[in-house]
């Protein structure tokens, strides 16, 4: 069975990527704590950064600096890499205000399991 | 041509005020509410020319730094965008006229400022959505708008709010990362990042990449449609609109879902264009959750006693009819959409604006015990009635002339019995909406009231609300007519 390894070698990137996406959503929707939760946000966001980065490269090409000595050559798409600067730094602020506002949670119930914050909510409804 | 760089001025405006706002050292008072709602009458004057520029001229795209040919950003200044920007600026000096008596008794004083500038840089934000025509640019817009929208409900600082919050914005994250996840699909296909290119370059190739731009647009629509709060995706929605401070669930409800929606829109006719949006199924499976959304947002809203709370199922609800004008590609729904774009954002924040003032006024969140209220305070009531008159569809409302929009849209589109599933979502609004009208002004019982009077502020601003939305209820043909105009451009760039 020649199921292409060459076709799994070549897209090695991109699969990744998908996997890491599907691993940290998987973990922001299931994981009680809140930090994991934005830890899983962060897997999510790199798996992004790997697909974004990996469309822009060029197999035996260089970083696009024009060098008028060694004649014509292959450049890499910078503009991904440029485009994934902006993506880190977005994605730095929202997990900074995540943060912030478990800091809050954990002042307000003092835990950051959902599941306990949840017992709490429900005793409080009652009353 | 100065009047070419009007946009760019509008965003430079909003932008500056949010950056000077936390330098101001005085305590929160007058003067800085007249230097606010200056700059917001400067911003809306603006807005206003610009619309007339478009109407009258035509509508043009605005390069940044003069790149031309996609490698700058674009902005792409239509008929629609323009009244867009006008409605956003117009609401947003209504709502914050409203908020500066309301929010002292909600937010603690020393956040006045930073609640100001939150809401300065999420204007900024939505109008920068409305129109950008570079979809990285969406994106960075998109999380501009995403961490203030949270940050005007989490500066409410109570134990509810904050884990609201929480889940507003780990499901606005997730959204927005999913979207970036197409985004970098479709760039992977097309190679450029200007929408118009896009459009272009992928009504060419298209039938080579059917998997990768379906796999693309079902990213991209789920993520939007996180934040758009359509039906199974829906469930932050109630929480943050209902435990925010009134005039944030006024924003949230009346503009920043309305950004997203516009989105789609934009991402379903602009980019990938109307031909493709069918031949590839979309546009049936957006159908399919706008019908779910408007009978299970009206279910759900049946079941709450907490005003805010029903209001905010009732937003699942209203979305899901403007998805229906999306999913049906044809002119007339988009239209249609277009139009409940904006009929809906006056309803909903007359709407929530009176809820507001109930809660201000009475201490009392339940719909149960609003008996009479109605003589107590007339004015509020009487908003309340036009925003649930529109809710349901009673001619001379808005929302009849969106229902009727809608009605003719699907007919033409071809599916008679979407008409029932409308008419069926009308009769539900009235069952959750109607008896709270009835009991508030036809029994009668002694209310205690928490506080003596309503600030003259919060009437005026309510008033014009409703005042707007009955206006457009009986003159639809003035703004209809720029979103036809608009739309033929839309589709057929």
């Amino acid at each position: 069975m020649n199921l292409n390894i060459d076709l799994i070698v070549n897209n090695i990137n991109y699969i990744g990527a998908m996997i890491l996406f599907v691993i940290g959503l998987y973990t922001v929707l299931t994981h009680p704590n809140l930090i994991k939760k934005v830890i899983g946000l962060n897997i999510m966001e790199t798996a992004i950064f790997l697909f974004f980065v990996s469309i822009g490269y060029v197999q035996g090409a260089v970083a696009p600096i024009v060098n008028p000595e060694t004649g014509e050559q292959m450049f890499v798409n910078p503009l991904p890499s440029a485009m994934i600067l902006t993506g880190i730094v977005v994605a730095i602020s929202i997990t900074a205000f995540a943060l912030s506002l478990i800091v809050k949670i954990h002042a307000a119930y003092g835990t950051i399991e959902l599941d306990e914050i949840m017992k709490i909510r429900s005793v409080e409804l009652d009353d | 041509m100065i009047s070419y760089h009007f946009p760019v001025f509008i965003l430079m405006l909003l932008l500056g005020f949010a950056v000077v706002i936390p330098l101001h050292r005085k305590p929160f008072g007058k003067s800085f509410v007249v230097k606010m709602f200056s700059v917001l009458g400067l911003a809306f004057i603006l807005a206003f020319a610009e619309l007339l520029v478009v109407i009258y001229g035509e509508a043009y795209s605005y390069t940044f730094g003069s790149y031309q040919g996609g490698i700058g950003i674009e902005f792409l200044v239509d008929e629609f965008s323009a009244l867009m920007t006008l409605v956003v600026i117009t609401l947003s000096i209504l709502i914050l006229a409203y908020s500066v008596k309301d929010l002292e008794h909600e937010i603690a004083s020393s956040k006045m400022y930073s609640y100001y500038t939150l809401v300065f840089l999420m204007l900024f934000s939505i109008i920068g959505m409305i129109f950008t025509n570079d979809i990285f640019n969406l994106y960075v817009f998109v999380e501009a708008l995403s961490i203030t929208s949270v940050a005007i409900i989490a500066i409410k600082n109570k134990k509810d709010t904050l884990m609201a919050s929480m889940k507003y914005l780990l499901m606005g994250a997730i959204g927005s990362v999913t979207v970036l996840m197409g985004f970098a699909l479709i760039y992977m296909v097309t190679g450029h990042l200007n929408m118009s290119l896009i459009f272009a370059e992928i009504n060419e190739v298209w039938e080579q990449y059917p998997i990768n731009i379906l796999l693309a647009m079902g990213f991209i629509l789920t993520g939007f449609g996180i934040k758009a709060a359509i039906f199974p995706l829906h469930n932050w929605l109630p929480d943050a609109h209902s435990s925010a401070p009134t005039p944030s669930s006024a924003l949230l409800s009346g503009l920043v879902v309305k950004a997203y929606v516009f989105s789609i829109a934009k991402m379903m006719y602009r980019v990938i264009g109307q031909e493709i949006t069918i031949n590839i199924g979309i546009s049936d499976y957006i159908l399919v959750f706008a019908v779910l959304s408007m009978v299970m947002g009206s279910l759900f809203a049946l079941s709450q006693t907490d005003i805010k709370r029903r209001l905010a199922y009732s937003s699942v609800a209203q979305i899901g009819y403007i998805f229906l004008g999306l999913g049906l590609g044809t002119e007339l729904g988009l239209s249609a959409a277009l139009f409940h774009v904006i009929s809906h954002a006056f309803m909903k924040s007359a709407l929530f604006l009176s809820a507001g003032s109930i809660i201000y006024y009475t201490g009392n969140r339940n719909v149960r015990k609003m008996d009479g209220i109605g003589y107590k305070m007339p004015i509020t009531m009487a908003v309340f009635t036009i925003g649930v008159l529109g809710m349901i569809g009673i001619p001379g409302t808005s929302g009849f002339m969106s229902k009727w929009y809608l009605g003719l849209a699907v007919l033409d589109g071809g599916h008679p019995e979407l008409l029932i599933v409308i008419l069926l979502s009308s009769f539900l609004n009235a069952l959750y909406y109607l008896p709270v009208v009835v009991s508030a002004f036809l029994r009668e019982t002694p209310l205690e009231m928490h506080r003596s009077s309503l600030p003259q502020s919060m009437k005026i601003s309510m008033a014009v609300v409703g005042l707007g939305s009955v206006v457009i209820g009986f003159y639809p043909s003035m703004i209809m007519n720029i979103i036809e105009a608009a739309v033929s451009t839309f589709i057929g760039i």
